[in-house]
């Protein structure tokens, strides 16, 4: 009886000690960020020179009913990280031009602080609906999620090009996520931004 | 069919008044084929069971429980799927549950130093974590294992001894995942009845 007892506890102790230092995972929030690019393979960028992109950052709420307004990130918020887009994008070779001046392609950039999001409105239509009336709308990749997330949504679409269903397509779509802290952490966005365009070599423009 | 009755009968009578052997071991592993590929770092979080009846001096037949996870923190790094590329750092999990009938040869029981060598034969359970930004991946099976072993047992005194062991586990490829195997070193205590 005694033999059996000490085998049990024995094994008990070493178990609970083992299961007692799982492994933790990550520490820090930004040990949790993360980037995700796409493109369309038989897309020429080399062959292209343009673009043209908003000046605001549209922010995606996913309840936006066809007539609302759309609302905007701050500008004071908004600037640095368009402008840390520029600067990617004229790293790879791409001159900004304004919409009006017949651009190769659109950088449709938006964000969302959400768990889940669902949606097909049409962000930016406000800004080239003017110029390309005939457009459908660019669709942004969904995610779900069961913290309280901040993604910033890169697009660039090809006002020459629509799917069979009108839409246009996504001619590359980047996406920088990341659990909200609260503070705009400027060094945070714009790493992740930085390595949406270096893991997208392909954007090399001549 | 009846030979094999025969022996499992003759087994299970004999080890009813057999002694018996229970070592309780810490266990570290080291991953091998796509294991080892998937995690490079040793695991230092495992334990194992076994059980033994001595069914003959020298021939033990039992049973063996076990786990252990295997971990890594991979550093920050791009992956491309296709036209698809995802940068984060990437924290892998790896656990195994292996369950097993057992049986051990002791090439000299009475003596202080008494070395063994035996084969298993039973399942594995092997679960999978890829947990990368705030999504996860998760990928399970039952494997079909094949476990060989060796070890030494040091006779400290009739009812306690100390072992070290060897094994080899080698879960055949099922469910979401390739053969899943590695070697395992344990240092234990063995009880006796």
């Amino acid at each position: 009886m005694r033999y059996k007892l000490t085998a049990i506890v024995a094994a008990f102790s070493v178990s609970t000690l083992l299961l007692g230092c799982y492994p933790d995972g990550p520490e820090y929030t930004e040990d949790l960020d993360l980037v995700l690019t796409n493109y369309e393979q038989s897309y020429d960028f080399k062959a292209k020179g343009t673009y043209a992109r908003p000046d605001k950052i549209v922010k995606i709420t996913g309840n936006l009913a066809g007539d609302d307004d759309p609302t905007y990130i701050p500008d004071k918020v908004a600037t640095p990280i368009l402008a840390q887009m520029d600067k990617n994008m004229a790293a790879l070779g791409w001159a900004k031009v304004d919409v009006s001046a017949d651009p190769d392609l659109l950088l449709t950039p938006a964000s969302w602080e959400t768990t889940t999001i669902y949606y097909y409105y049409d962000y930016w239509y406000w800004w080239y609906g003017g110029y390309y009336p005939y457009w459908g709308y660019p669709s942004y990749p969904t995610y779900a999620s069961s913290y309280s997330t901040g993604t910033l949504l890169m697009n660039l679409v090809d006002p020459a090009v629509t799917g069979a269903n009108g839409n246009l397509i996504n001619q590359w779509s980047g996406a920088v996520n990341g659990i909200l802290t609260g503070a705009y952490d400027a060094a945070r966005i714009n790493k992740g931004i930085d390595q949406a365009f270096t893991q997208s070599p392909y954007l090399k423009t001549n | 069919m009846k030979k094999i009755l025969f022996i499992l009968f003759t087994v299970v009578v004999s080890s009813a008044f057999a002694q018996s052997l229970t070592n309780v071991q810490y266990t570290m592993g080291f991953g091998s084929g796509d294991l080892g590929d998937f995690i490079s770092k040793p695991s230092f979080r495992g334990f194992t069971v076994d059980f033994r009846k001595l069914v003959q001096p020298n021939v033990g037949v039992g049973f063996e429980l076990g786990w252990n996870t295997f971990y890594e923190a991979k550093s920050y790094d791009t992956y491309t799927v296709g036209t698809l590329s995802y940068s984060g750092k990437q924290y892998r999990y790896n656990n195994q549950f292996p369950a097993l009938f057992a049986a051990d040869y002791y090439f000299q029981p009475e003596e202080k130093i008494s070395p063994f060598a035996g084969l298993g034969l039973g399942t594995m359970y092997s679960i999978r974590y890829t947990d990368m930004g705030q999504y996860t991946l998760k990928q399970d099976a039952w494997h079909f294992l094949l476990r060989p072993e060796a070890g030494i047992i040091f006779n400290a005194n009739p009812n306690l001894s100390f072992a070290v062991t060897g094994k080899y586990y080698y879960g055949f490829a099922a469910g979401d995942l390739d053969a899943q195997s590695y070697f395992a070193l344990s240092f234990g205590f063995v009880f006796k009845n």
